[in-house]
């Protein structure tokens, strides 16, 4: 692989990467947001993956291989089954509320979120920079894109409403973290990033687990609700 | 500057857009058609649609003033002026230095103006209603295209379309980054919306309240209507042209081609438009029409994809001179 | 070769003379001299323009006009181009003068002081020394509030001159204060302009930053920019018909005059956050005031907004060209530049055509309340056609005379992303959004106004009883019409000015080429080219294939007539059912509704038998000017407490009073030894 397509071909990544996360806020239906995080995941293994093709570095390949079927799979796939699919598709005596397949009344509007969201990625290249002066290469440049994504997550979890929002809010925070990782250090060991990933795994579980019995106990996953259980 | 092998691309594009345009409106409803299970009426239904509409009588409704009667000459002038800048079979068109991408934005927005004025001058509840919708959709749009073009002319150092398109094709990595990436996801946004497609508003619509462009136009019968249904399908055929050549150039005839290269290039332009086409009409099968307020929020969107185009480009390709 | 003072004299005494003569005449003809006195100040406007251009006027110094420093005049080219825009204005205005207040509109003092005020806004750019700047400053603000207050029996006039009033002249102080600072860093405390330019480079950082922002605020203030434009959109729309226009057209401009001459060319080239702190005012200005044009329903106000906003988009351009010139790229600068006058020329042609054909509307329906308009295209034709070349340039289309200050402006901003340093590749792109929906906006406002206004058909007793307007009115429009038309085809016209004041701007051509403004307008040093004269050619060639293309089929087609509206079946179309100016506005009101905070109010009465049976529905809604509501009235409040405090201090007894000046004598005495 020339250095060109590497760099192209990284780029393209991270502009995936960036695009799935103003998807996910952009959009309300979850299954959506789920799909998008798929492809989200799919695009941070790609950085590994390139990386380890371009280098001929076989261990950061396995890297990415694991990382790619962990979080463009695994992970989403888990997710998709806490969202009803569409109405239609189901019986109707199973239906537990429309509200469980979109995002509703979320703390800040659509329009304001996507403004925020300019303003952070805005602020993530600004503060970027410095990092990608300290040793100028294509995937150090990359890096604020990474930490729009981080930024952007953090925003999620701030104004998401539902539980699985929260879930996908939490892992695309959780992508733009391991994405500045690796784009900035260019191999993070494989126990660290397994480490984190198999915690991923288990918070994944946990609140699947978590939301089942929310759902039965409230009839919904409205984080809001939860307000009152501190009493 | 005028030199024959633009002249001939220029009047090619004209020609292939004005009769190209109800092929391809009709070849988008017979996609859909399909994917909907009916049998549809064939592509060629909008040109017969013309063909009747213009051996009706002009009817004149009273009240009326000079502006209803000029505005769907105006749009169809103005779509036909577009449909010459644009680099549909060449990037040599002579008026490629006449009108850039700012200018051709301008250009589409007069004809818009133009049919919004002639829905207020009839005087009817539901021509102000569509005046003043398609009006708010034009002044939200403005924004992501502007941004947008400033993220394509940026590594083009100008903002003549065929300029930008021939340095996309002379260097095709462009295509694959993340900056096309996401000014293509802006820009086809505006072309929805732009051109009156779902989830914007619906083409096909029979309810009065919830029509855009529809809407506008209920006044206007027999030749005029012909005129302002061919010039709808011409400004979709150029939209659609412009965005499938500004992201994927290959085949475009250059500033100097010969008969040959123009023949390629329509052939490569008319394949790639009816694709793209197939493409918008497959996935219109999926959407329902997005209430007017929400709108703006799929707009805003869409700035935000064209601003993070415009910033990633820089930050990306680093401070290029 | 004259003096710039002789040149000012002449004006003066063309000025004075045609005040003395409005007063002598007749009543009858009181306004036919008027007019053409504003007229003849307006020709020898453009006559010192010109000379002031060619570089024919020499400064001079004269002892006796102002006591103590005297008055001294200067003109370069940048003068000159001010010059040649208001009295081009002035000439126009005066002109439909004559026919207008042949209706009765204006008295007789009012039409005297019109003359005056022209010759003192002509005289403004021709200072060359802080206080005769702002003597002539003071005097056109006097004279313009004189005819603000020319309808003076209306309560809303009056409530407009007060908040003008106060503006200005706190405008006043703030560029005193900024001049007094500046000049006392000058050798010898000498305050003319060329002492002044010596000065700046002893000036430390700290004065300098104050000299910019208290001189952007006073002459920003002028020229209307957020959140100082309050007065704006109150004043110009209660003035007269020509006195809206050349107060829109003309003086807004001296604001701009001000910002370039002192902060440009006698204090700068500032640093990089001058030109940011320009773009984020010019933006801000731009996006909020057209965001009030879009929604306000009042047809002069609406005019006035949009001035608002045009200033904005030139401070924006301004702030630009400071940045790109503070970045070390010259050439991009002066595209931004360029950019800056082009629009600002350009402005004043269709704001002067814009406000006479309001003013003439106004005059005879009565109505500025595009609520209350509409179909006046069939009884005021040249008023029609005349608007909407208007309205075609202020929405910055093509074929319009605004479309190419917009495009270089534009296209200055494009190049700037490139043009180095993070903050710009950050800012820059959302300048445009901004300039792009400035521009959306600035369309859909102008769509409402023709279209409500003009189009359609008559929503009172007085738009139905609309005609034309006199013959010299239709004169005066016509003359702005064609300076509008030719501006918008052919922006080489300006070449001759522009290649002699661009060199003159720190951000201008001093260091590097400017763009070229032929046939086709090009840009140096970067690809990027427009034609408007061929473009226009295009679309008449386009539209006459578009004709041919209609005629397909018209032999075998029965003869055109006209039937009544369909109206989807309905039938019986009466006015109450027509779209109006509110309505039109009701979806971008309600997508901006964080920021323009409508008051509504939406009354429903039932019938006590079913809440489902209405007997009546009422709804209301009004759009104040938030800035006016968040930053003033606290303020205002704020003072009106403090007034209340100090007036327990007026005990009305003399000896009281004396005692206060003692004490303030005592006072002063302790500080100064």
């Amino acid at each position: 692989m020339s250095s060109h397509t590497y760099t192209s071909l990284l780029y393209l990544a991270s502009g995936v990467l960036l695009l799935s996360a103003v998807g996910i806020v952009w959009g309300r239906p979850l299954r959506v947001a789920v799909r998008l995080l798929a492809a989200q995941g799919a695009a941070l293994a790609a950085i590994p993956v390139l990386g380890g093709a371009y280098r001929h570095d076989w261990y950061l390949l396995g890297v990415g291989l694991a990382v790619c079927v962990l979080r463009a799979a695994v992970l989403p796939g888990l997710l998709a089954r806490l969202v009803p699919p569409p109405v239609g598709l189901t019986d109707p005596r199973e239906q537990t509320g429309a509200g469980e397949r979109h995002e509703t009344g979320p703390l800040l509007g659509t329009s304001a979120s996507l403004m925020v969201t300019a303003g952070a990625v805005v602020l993530a290249y600004a503060v970027g920079q410095p990092l990608v002066a300290l040793d100028p290469s294509p995937s150090t440049r990359a890096a604020p894109v990474a930490l729009a994504v981080v930024l952007m997550g953090v925003l999620l979890l701030v104004t998401r409403r539902r539980a699985v929002s929260q879930i996908v809010a939490f892992l695309t925070l959780d992508n733009g973290i391991a994405a500045v990782a690796f784009l900035l250090t260019s191999g993070v060991p494989l126990v660290v990033e397994l480490g984190a990933s198999l915690d991923l795994l288990l918070f994944v579980l946990v609140t699947q687990v978590l939301t089942a019995r929310m759902r039965v106990k409230f009839g919904g996953t409205d984080l809001g609700e939860l307000q009152e259980l501190h009493e | 500057m005028l030199s024959v092998s633009g002249v001939a691309g220029m009047v090619t594009q004209v020609v292939g857009v004005a009769a190209g345009a109800p092929l391809l409106v009709g070849w988008m409803r017979q996609v859909r058609a399909r994917l909907e299970g009916r049998a549809g009426p064939g592509p060629a239904q909008p040109w017969r649609d013309l063909r009747k509409q213009l051996h009706k009588q002009n009817i004149t409704p009273d009240g009326t003033t000079v502006v209803f009667a000029a505005a769907p000459v105006v749009l169809a002038g103005t779509s036909l002026v577009i449909a010459a800048i644009v680099p549909g079979v060449t990037t040599g068109s002579p008026l490629d230095r006449v009108g850039d991408l700012f200018a051709v934005v301008g250009v589409l927005l007069l004809g818009t103006v133009a049919l919004a004025l002639a829905g207020l001058d009839t005087g009817t509840a539901f021509g102000g209603m569509g005046a003043s919708r398609v009006v708010t959709i034009a002044a939200l749009v403005e924004p992501t295209i502007l941004v947008a073009g400033v993220a394509l002319s940026v590594p083009a150092h100008s903002s003549n379309l065929g300029r930008i398109v021939a340095t996309t094709a002379a260097d095709p990595g462009l295509v694959a980054s993340p900056a096309a990436a996401l000014a293509f996801a802006a820009l086809a946004v505006v072309v929805v919306a732009e051109t009156g497609r779902l989830p914007v508003d619906n083409p096909a619509t029979h309810l009065e309240l919830t029509m855009v462009h529809e809407a506008m136009i209920l006044e206007y019968t027999g030749p005029r209507l012909a005129l302002i249904e061919w010039a709808a399908a011409m400004r979709l055929t150029v939209l659609l042209t412009l965005l499938v050549n500004l992201f994927v150039p290959w085949g475009v005839a250059g500033a100097g081609a010969g008969p040959a290269g123009l023949l390629v290039g329509l052939g490569a332009v008319a394949f790639k438009v009816a694709a793209l086409g197939t493409a918008l009409a497959a996935a219109e099968v999926f959407l329902a029409k997005l209430r007017l307020f929400r709108v703006p929020e799929l707009l805003a969107g869409s700035f935000l994809l064209g601003l993070l185009a415009a910033t990633t480009s820089y930050f990306l390709t680093g401070p290029a001179g | 070769m004259s003096t710039a003072a002789c040149f000012a004299g002449v004006l003066g005494g063309v000025s004075l003379s045609g005040a003395a003569a409005v007063a002598a005449v007749p009543t009858r003809v009181s306004a036919a001299a008027s007019g053409l006195a504003t007229a003849a100040v307006g020709v020898t406007g453009l006559v010192g323009g010109a000379l002031a251009v060619a570089g024919d006027l020499r400064p001079a110094w004269v002892g006796w006009l102002v006591p103590l420093s005297g008055a001294s005049f200067a003109a370069d080219a940048t003068s000159g181009l001010f010059l040649l825009v208001i009295g081009a204005v002035s000439v126009v205005a005066g002109l439909y003068t004559v026919g207008y207040a042949a209706h009765g509109h204006l008295g007789r003092a009012p039409l005297a002081v019109l003359p005056v005020f022209a010759g003192a806004m002509l005289v403004v750019p021709l200072a060359a020394a802080v206080t005769t700047l702002l003597l002539f400053w003071e005097i056109m603000a006097l004279t313009s509030l004189l005819l603000v207050l020319a309808e003076w029996r209306r309560e809303q006039v009056r409530a407009a001159a007060l908040s003008y009033a106060a503006m200005t002249q706190l405008g006043f102080v703030a560029i005193l204060l900024g001049l007094v600072v500046f000049a006392a860093a000058a050798p010898g405390h000498a305050e003319t302009f060329p002492a002044l330019r010596d000065a700046a480079v002893h000036l430390g950082p700290g004065p300098r930053a104050a000299v910019f922002l208290l001189t952007l605020a006073g002459f920003g203030s002028k020229a209307g920019l957020v959140p100082l434009h309050v007065w704006l959109p109150k004043a110009h729309p209660e003035a007269p018909g020509p006195v809206s226009a050349l107060m829109s057209a003309a003086m807004v401009n001296l604001g701009i005059y001000g910002i370039v001459r002192v902060d440009f060319v006698l204090l700068g080239p500032g640093p990089r956050w001058w030109g940011l702190v320009l773009l984020a005012v010019g933006a801000l200005t731009a996006v909020y005031s057209v965001l009030q044009a879009a929604v306000a329903t009042d047809l002069k106000r609406l005019l006035a907004y949009s001035t608002s906003e045009n200033m904005g988009l030139i401070c924006v351009a301004l702030g630009t060209a400071a940045v790109l010139a503070a970045a070390g790229r010259p050439a991009v600068a002066a595209v931004a530049t360029t950019a800056a006058l082009v629009h600002l020329v350009g402005h004043a042609a269709f704001k002067t055509l814009g406000f006479l054909a309001a003013g003439g509307v106004a005059a005879v329906t009565g109505q500025r309340d595009l609520d209350a308009l509409g179909g006046l295209a069939r009884p005021m034709p040249v008023t029609t056609v005349a608007f909407g070349i208007a309205a075609l340039g202020a929405a910055g289309l093509p074929l319009g005379c605004g479309f190419v200050g917009e495009w270089l402006l534009v296209q200055a901003l494009t190049h700037a992303v490139a043009a180095g340093g993070t903050l710009l590749a950050l800012v820059v792109p959302l300048a445009v959004g901004v300039v792009a929906l400035t521009t959306g906006l600035g369309v859909a406002a102008m769509v409402k106004a023709f279209g409500v206004g003009f189009l359609a058909r008559p929503r009172s007793e007085g738009a139905q009883r609309a005609g034309e307007v006199p013959a010299t009115m239709i004169a005066a429009m016509a003359l702005g019409a064609i300076s509008c038309g030719v501006l918008a085809v052919a922006p080489a016209v300006l070449v001759p000015v522009l290649s002699r004041v661009l060199p003159e701007l720190p951000t201008g051509t001093a260091h590097g080429p400017g763009p070229a403004l032929g046939t086709l307008v090009r840009l140096p040093g970067v690809g990027g080219s427009v034609s408007p004269a061929l473009l226009a050619v295009a679309v008449g060639a386009g539209v006459l294939l578009a004709l041919a293309a209609a005629r397909w089929g018209s032999r075998r087609r029965p003869a055109a007539r006209t039937a009544a509206l369909w109206t989807c079946g309905g039938g019986g179309l009466t006015s109450r059912m027509e779209y109006t100016a509110t309505s039109f506005a009701d979806p971008l009101r309600r997508v901006f509704d964080a920021v323009l905070r409508p008051d509504v109010e939406h009354v429903v009465i039932a019938y006590a038998q079913s809440p489902y049976l209405l007997e009546k529905v009422s709804y209301r809604s009004w759009v104040h000017d938030t800035v006016e509501v968040v930053l003033y009235r606290p303020v205002l409040r704020a003072v009106a407490a403090a007034a209340r405090g100090a007036r327990r201090a007026h005990t009305g007894s003399i000896h009281a009073y004396l005692a206060y000046g003692a004490a303030g004598l005592l006072v002063a005495l302790v500080v100064v030894l």
